[in-house]
């Protein structure tokens, strides 16, 4: 799934690219610049995690017309009074504005690097109306973002996944330079489909899947080492030939019973030992009536 | 300078990356041992070093430059590093005397909502200031800035998005427009997996300068407890090496800190252990 959402996203379409500390987004973020740019769209990148510079980083946009960076990296919040774009201008108006200046025929794709750092400044319910209004507007065609998952409250970023058509959190792999993705799409019907894959970024920032994650993964590729034989290596014999293994076998515990022997231990039939008792006047001694004359 | 870290993050006061922001982070435990080796190590690069020093005073500081082998008053005297004193400052905004020129750059104090953008102004001048020299004076390297440490600024009472902002304008002044280097330390108190309400602040805000910085070194005490020999465990993470393959790097040692540096191993290659 995360190959087809390389290939194109439909129109109206809304990407988020959830990452964390342990793993950034950004290099999967270039990998679909790089995509959009090789399938002749237009694209606006608004900037403000990373300098102009280290985002171009990488890129090799053979065609400078399509692709156009707006560095609200350098000041945000207009503390130098210059302001490129700041903080505050993440609204539908001065968005569209933005790309219209450009004045390209097709409608473009927006990419927001990153989300996170207009949740901090404005409040998610307006961002959430900025984003949604942006897919409906016209103004541009998709809206691609990249959201720091771990600065922010989980009712935040959940409220900004919610709007969106196609969901890849990014998580570190077990090896060196591989990575998990687990992929949401959700289509125009209401179907969700859900996909977890791994891949790895080359320099280039194509997307390689090397397979997809499955649960199995998990199991141990322990091979079962040959169990080490204790009766080896000994100065004496601790190893039974065949008739000795024979008889000890054959032998019969003394406290194992079978149910025969317990029956005949609880139950004594005739034959076994029994014991005869004529009572004899000397045994009937009684210590409250010794003469034995009393009339009882 | 410990030189035993600068074999580990493969630079010298001769050569090493600029344009990079490195983030100095503590759970539980004491990295300002690492800030007293980046302020040793650029001093003996010949950078101009701005030091925005908030936990500790002046005479501290330079007792340990001292011992490593510098002399931060020199260093002040020739022009060479700014020093901003945190905790004089403070001093002087809450007890105005007539004959203090206050600098305005702890104005935060009495209003916290209003954020770090002075003290963002009071770096700005110290390092685009030194454009203007007198005959004579010393031809300095690229502007490196340390702070020492940004979790002060939260129990202040400075919210974490003002210092995440500030944060980012010194990159962006200090990194990118100047191609000068950047050092941060923020300390942590409570354990990683602690859900409790009250440090939020402070994991929010590793979080964020964890995403923004280059080079991340994650000091923690030993997962296995006390220990006489060793001192605590560091974790060096690079992220987004220019022109490497883009994938991260993590790497683990652990260190002694002794009186004149500290030495750093492999796990389990303590030459008390071997």
């Amino acid at each position: 799934m995360l190959s087809e959402l390389l290939q194109g996203i439909e129109s109206g379409g809304f990407l988020i690219i959830r990452d964390s500390c342990s793993y950034s987004g950004r290099d999967l973020l270039k990998s679909f610049i790089t995509a959009a740019l090789n399938r002749e769209e237009v694209i606006h990148v608004l900037c403000f995690d990373v300098s102009e510079e280290e985002l171009k980083d990488g890129l090799k946009p053979s065609d400078t017309q399509r692709f156009h960076i707006h560095n609200a990296y350098s000041d945000p919040l207009g503390w130098t009074g210059h302001p490129n774009f700041t903080a505050q201008q993440f609204s539908l108006e001065d968005l569209t504005n933005l790309v219209k200046q450009t004045s390209q025929p097709k409608p473009a794709v927006l990419v927001i690097d990153s989300l996170s750092w207009i949740l901090r400044h404005k409040t998610p319910p307006a961002v959430c109306q900025t984003l949604q209004q942006l897919r409906k507007g016209g103004a541009v065609r998709a809206v691609i973002g990249l959201l720091h998952t771990d600065m922010h409250q989980r009712g935040t970023v959940g409220s900004v996944c919610h709007l969106a058509t196609s969901l890849i959190s990014v998580a570190p792999g077990v090896k060196g330079k591989e990575a998990v993705a687990r992929v949401t799409k959700r289509s125009k019907s209401g179907k969700v489909m859900q996909d977890e894959e791994i891949f790895c970024i080359a320099e280039d920032f194509t997307v390689t899947i090397l397979s997809k994650a499955s649960h199995a993964e998990h199991k141990t590729n322990s091979t079962e080492e040959e169990q080490a034989d204790p009766t080896a290596n000994l100065t004496f014999n601790l190893r039974l030939s065949d008739s000795e293994l024979e008889a000890k076998q054959k032998l019969t515990l003394p406290f194992v019973f079978s149910k025969e022997k317990k029956t005949a231990l609880l139950y004594p039939g005739p034959g076994s030992g029994r014991i005869l008792y004529e009572p004899d006047a000397n045994d009937d001694y009684d210590q409250e009536d010794p003469d034995d004359d009393l009339d009882v | 300078m410990f030189t035993e870290l600068n074999s580990i993050l493969n630079t010298s006061p001769d050569s090493f990356t600029q344009g990079e922001f490195i983030l100095v982070s503590d759970r539980q435990s004491d990295a300002s041992f690492l800030i007293h080796h980046f302020l040793s190590f650029y001093l003996r690069a010949r950078c101009k070093v701005c030091f925005l020093g908030l936990a500790q005073s002046f005479c501290h500081y330079g007792a340990v430059s001292q011992r490593l082998g510098v002399s931060l008053t020199q260093a002040k005297e020739k022009g060479q590093l700014v020093f901003f004193e945190g905790l004089k400052e403070c001093l002087s905004v809450l007890l105005p005397k007539e004959n203090n020129v206050e600098s305005g750059a702890m104005n935060f104090l009495r209003d916290p909502p209003v954020g770090l953008r002075s003290l963002y102004e009071f770096v700005r001048s110290s390092m685009i200031g030194s454009g203007s020299m007198e005959e004579g004076a010393e031809q300095w390297g690229p502007n490196v800035l340390l702070v020492d440490d940004l979790s002060v600024l939260l129990s202040l009472g400075v919210d974490v998005g003002a210092v995440l902002d500030f944060s980012h304008y010194c990159r962006a002044l200090v990194c990118s427009q100047m191609q000068g280097n950047m050092v941060m330390l923020v300390r942590c108190n409570k354990e990683e997996d602690d859900d409790d309400d009250g440090d939020e602040g402070s994991e929010v805000l590793l979080k964020g300068l964890t995403h923004q910085c280059n080079l991340n070194l994650h000091v923690q005490g030993l997962p296995t407890g006390y220990c006489k020999d060793i001192h605590g465990q560091m974790e060096v993470c690079w992220k987004r090496r220019q022109g490497d393959a883009p994938h991260m790097q993590k790497n683990l040692f652990q260190y002694k800190v002794h009186d004149k540096g500290a030495s750093f191993f492999a796990r389990g290659t303590s030459s008390a252990v071997l």
